[in-house]
């Protein structure tokens, strides 16, 4: 193929595209109705869960009210955490619980070597 | 019709709430439309059906040259660009890109599964008449509009989508290649390879379609 063939080869081809471009191609109405219904379903149903994030929110806020607010969970937290930390690493002056969970049960009967008789005072 | 896609406001709006109303008519970008739509705006879904709709029907239309097979293939389209508008990272892609890429794949996917049964081809749809001044360059055009297709419907897909994206919907290459995920050269490829082959499916129509040989 000559360069002129080439050319008229591709003045023809834009020609066509050309007339591609300007054929009507707007949307067929039923087609643009189904478009915006499928929109207002997804938008609807978008909407519904984002309130239903937001409700449960509020109920979270709520049970926060209850407890007093930030400070007082911030407290709360506090408090769970010295709980769990003297659990695990007590002071000096109070008893080792895990020593005390491994300490066995043991019963010394003080009054084996005495007779009853000679502790209790005889009557008459 | 919806209204054209006109909506005032600054272009490129982030995070905004509401379109705003009345006053300068600036377009929004299709980031804050689809920004506005995943954050209830109604009309935000209308501009964006009327700008973005016609992209998707009318290369849908191009590359699988049956209406209804178009229309399923668009609205399904749209469907996933309503889905994922909560999800749209602004400024990541474009919106018109992404919705490009999604058409081909539907499109990929309708001709792996066949057509459907009942659906009407392009050529079977008539045209309206138009008895109008310039009424026989219309018809022209028209001619050659559907030998086109036809012979777009003779080329491999991937050849035929390049060849639609870059010559009829007027994409440049690196979109393109954004589009169809492969590499600009690649699209030039595609793109000479499918010229070719509608050159020569073409040539021999020359003086059927009005063109003086020579």
């Amino acid at each position: 193929m000559t360069m002129v063939d080439k050319d008229i080869e591709d003045s023809i081809l834009e020609t066509h595209f050309a007339a591609a471009r300007c054929a009507n191609t707007d949307l067929p109405a039923g087609l643009e109705a189904r478009m915006l219904a499928d929109a207002d379903r997804v938008q609807a149903e978008s909407l519904r869960v984002g309130e239903g994030a937001l409700a449960g929110a509020g109920r979270w806020r709520q049970l926060l009210a209850l407890l007093g607010g930030w400070p007082a969970m911030g407290g709360l937290a506090t408090a769970c955490a010295a709980g769990v930390w003297i659990g695990v690493s007590p002071p000096d002056f109070l008893p080792d619980p895990v020593g005390l969970m491994a300490e066995q049960n043991s019963s010394v009967n003080l009054l084996d070597s005495y007779a009853l008789s000679s502790v209790l005072p005889e009557d008459g | 019709m919806a209204r054209a896609g006109i909506i005032s406001g600054p272009p490129g709006a982030r995070g905004v709430t509401a379109a705003p109303s009345g006053g300068e008519d600036a377009e929004l970008s299709d980031d804050a439309l689809v920004a506005l739509f995943a954050n209830g705006d109604e009309r935000a879904a209308r501009v964006l059906t009327a700008r973005l709709g016609p992209k998707a029907y009318s290369v849908a239309l191009r590359v699988l040259g049956n209406r209804a097979e178009a229309e399923d293939a668009a609205q399904e389209a749209m469907l996933r660009l309503w889905r994922m508008a909560p999800d749209w990272r602004p400024g990541e892609a474009q919106v018109s890109t992404w919705l490009y890429r999604v058409v081909m794949n539907l499109c990929l996917d309708r001709k792996r599964h066949g057509k459907r049964a009942g659906a009407v081809p392009l050529d079977a749809v008539p045209d309206p008449a138009d008895p109008g001044p310039g009424a026989a360059e219309r018809m022209q055009d028209g001619a050659r509009t559907d030998a086109l297709q036809a012979a777009l419907l003779t080329l491999p897909e991937r050849q035929r989508q390049a060849v639609v994206l870059r010559h009829i919907e007027e994409l440049s290459n690196p979109e393109i290649a954004g589009i169809m995920e492969i590499s600009v050269e690649a699209v030039e490829s595609l793109t000479a390879r499918g010229k070719r082959t509608l050159a020569a499916a073409l040539a021999g129509r020359q003086e059927e379609l009005g063109y003086d040989n020579g």
